[in-house]
């Protein structure tokens, strides 16, 4: 071990003046103290940067996941009336609550939901700080940042449409879709395998009657609760389908089921819903209209 | 011309035009007064009467002056600390001229606030202190002249205290005593600590530092200022008393309490020290002293061992004093924010075990040098 460099009471003093030394030349002759002089100058904040929220009111289609995830409980939805888009139901936020922990924005489907770098959100009165729809509202925000979550495209089947055909199962390249017989009806439907698909598209293009539809679906860092249908409970009220804000429940007409009426005619077939869960966002807005518990939905609130 | 007679001279013209129209008015009014007008006419336009009003003009004029360099020690050293730690210091009050002007903006801040005189304190020791304080500080002032033609004098021909120096130093070290009165009328566990620091720290600084001075006493044969920088012409005594000059400025900053000895207002330990009970512009008056205490410091610095006012020609003997005065200052400065605060064994450690042997070393040399005979 090597002896201790013995410094003197002079050495005590000189060394932390030549050290002083070098900083005023660094801040005061080569070039400038580290301070941002703050109203005037402002830092480059990196573009994660979590800031005031901003929402693209044509990618949103107000499925409130945002509201119900957010831990604050800081957020509500509003119904709105807007001239393009009609009658729609948009979030709003409380900055005074909010702390910022973006999950309002992970969580959204459709990544209408953002965060900018706009930190100054300090006023004078709370309720200014309580920003709804229409304050949080940038179309353009979206086109600005570069995506990061992951995108994928998948077929979506219209079952309105499908016939049954089978051609779609033969043609795809990588064997992913089966028939599967749909319950209670004598009729067969292709079920895809989302897991071996690789969005080629080529099942849209042979179907004949363009019952398949390619959707673009962002893969969500949440596990989203998925609505359990109980068929027997379902009355065909379409009450689900009017409620869901991502088009996944058709009502479906269910051959089979027309009642005989006194003159003998038939009439019209009983509707049932259908679910078309590779675009569900889980929300929980079908399991809440449903008034015949037709719908389950374990992990959601009613 | 020295500043004795231009005072004279200003003040002797403004007589002789008051006196006019007094002369003018007594004119309309002899059945009230008598002769009292003419009487005093002749007492403002006596010898006597024009030199104590002269002397006091001197001193405003000394005493603006200091302020002025007070202002620009306060803003050098905030700034120049605010460079040392990265920084900007101040910047917006006075954007142009680099933040100058947040000193007043500070002083004014301090005039108006509200001064409040705690319940339990020794009402005469508490509202004397401060008077000690300053008034010892610039009496110090007052017998360090700028030049020969620019300080307090009595005459024309007067260049200032016989014996100066020695008196300026009497007066420097009065400064502690105050604060130990301060300390203890204060009532107060802090102040009663900081002042109880101050006397202590005395015992340890002001004996070195005298020795460091006796040794320039002795070199340049004289006690005023005007024989001890004119003993400077050849050689400044920085050179030859390198050790005492050191000594100097270690007891120096000791003397007006700058970091790393700034014991009895230790911000981290003892809230502000001694200084704790007093608000508003009490405070800006120990404020101000202090840096002006800072200012002495420097300028006897300079006057005893930088030549004082001694330079070429083609910048005026004051502001060569100046220029100096504000190089002490700048060193002392850089050594306060650089060293972190002794303890109050260790100052008393290095007062008399290291700057005194150190003191006494340099008056050796002074002897051999005078003894010698090449001074």
């Amino acid at each position: 071990m090597p002896a201790k460099k013995k410094t003197t009471s002079f050495g005590l003093v000189l060394k932390p003046m030549k050290r002083s030394g070098t900083q005023v030349y660094r801040s005061l002759i080569a070039g400038k103290p580290n301070t941002v002089l703050y109203p005037y100058q402002k830092l480059d904040l990196p573009p994660t940067y979590r800031g005031k929220h901003t929402l693209d009111f044509k990618k949103c289609i107000g499925c409130s996941n945002c509201v119900q995830i957010c831990p604050n409980d800081c957020m509500w939805m509003e119904k709105l009336e807007d001239p393009e888009l009609g009658k729609i139901e948009r979030p709003g936020i409380d900055m005074g609550r909010c702390l910022f922990c973006g999950f309002c924005v992970e969580v959204c489907p459709t990544v209408a939901l953002h965060e900018t770098v706009e930190f100054e959100l300090a006023h004078s009165d709370r309720s200014k700080i309580k920003f709804g729809p229409k304050d949080l509202r940038d179309d353009s925000y979206t086109d600005k940042i570069t995506e990061e979550r992951q995108k994928r495209s998948i077929p979506v089947l219209d079952l309105g449409k499908c016939t049954g055909c089978e051609k779609c199962a033969s043609e795809c390249p990588e064997k992913c879709i089966a028939m599967m017989p749909v319950e209670g009806v004598g009729k067969k439907k292709p079920e895809i395998n989302l897991l071996k698909c690789s969005s080629c598209g080529k099942c849209a293009v042979v179907c004949p009657d363009k019952a398949f539809a390619m959707t673009d679906v962002y893969e969500s860092y949440f596990e989203m609760p998925e609505p359990k249908f109980v068929l027997k409970n379902c009355t065909g009220c379409g009450a689900c389908s009017r409620a869901c804000p991502a088009d996944v429940i058709y009502m479906m007409e269910m051959p089979g089921t027309e009642k005989t009426l006194k003159d003998g005619k038939k009439g019209k077939p009983k509707k049932r819903a259908v679910f078309v869960l590779e675009k569900c966002v889980g929300c929980g807005k079908c399991f809440r209209a449903c008034k015949f518990q037709a719908i389950e939905m374990p992990g959601v609130k009613k | 011309m020295n500043l004795f007679e231009f005072c004279y001279g200003l003040i002797h013209w403004l007589v002789d035009l008051i006196n006019h129209l007094w002369y003018w008015l007594g004119g309309f009014l002899p059945w009230v007064f008598g002769d009292f007008f003419t009487w005093a006419g002749d007492f403002a336009k006596s010898d006597e009467h024009i030199t104590v009003m002269a002397i006091l003009l001197e001193v405003i004029v000394i005493v603006i002056i200091a302020l002025i360099n007070v202002l620009n020690f306060i803003w050098i050293d905030r700034k120049w600390m605010g460079r040392m730690f990265d920084f900007y210091g101040p910047y917006y009050v006075g954007y142009r001229i680099g933040g100058w002007l947040q000193n007043l903006a500070d002083g004014i801040k301090l005039f108006v606030k509200e001064i409040i005189t705690p319940a339990k304190v020794d009402r005469m020791g508490f509202l004397l202190a401060p008077v000690i304080f300053v008034s010892s500080s610039f009496l110090a002032l007052s017998t360090v002249p700028l030049s020969p033609r620019f300080g307090v004098f009595t005459s024309p021909t007067d260049t200032g205290v016989p014996g100066g120096a020695l008196i300026a130093f009497a007066f420097f070290a009065i400064a502690p005593f105050s604060i130990l009165v301060a300390g203890w009328s204060s009532n107060n566990k802090y102040t009663l600590i900081g002042g109880m620091r101050s006397a202590a720290q005395m015992m340890s600084y002001e004996i070195p530092m005298l020795l460091c001075v006796a040794s320039v006493f002795l070199l340049a044969g004289s006690f005023g200022f005007m024989g001890i920088v004119d003993a400077q012409h050849d050689i400044w005594f920085a050179i030859p008393l390198f050790i005492g000059f050191i000594t100097f400025l270690t007891c120096l900053a000791a003397e007006v309490e700058i970091q790393p000895f700034d014991l009895p207002e230790a911000e981290a330990e003892l809230v502000e020290g001694w200084t704790t009970e007093y608000c508003g512009f009490r405070f800006g008056l120990f404020m101000m002293t202090s840096y002006l205490r800072g200012y002495i410091g420097g300028a006897l610095a300079t006057a005893l061992f930088l030549g004082g006012w001694q330079g070429p020609a083609f910048i005026p003997d004051e502001f060569w004093f100046l220029i100096k005065a504000y190089l002490v200052f700048v060193v002392i400065e850089w050594m306060r924010w650089s060293t972190p605060r002794v303890r109050v064994d260790q100052l008393l450690n290095i007062g008399w075990k290291r700057l005194m042997p150190l003191a006494v070393l340099n008056l050796i040399i002074a002897v051999a040098l005078k003894t010698m005979g090449w001074f």
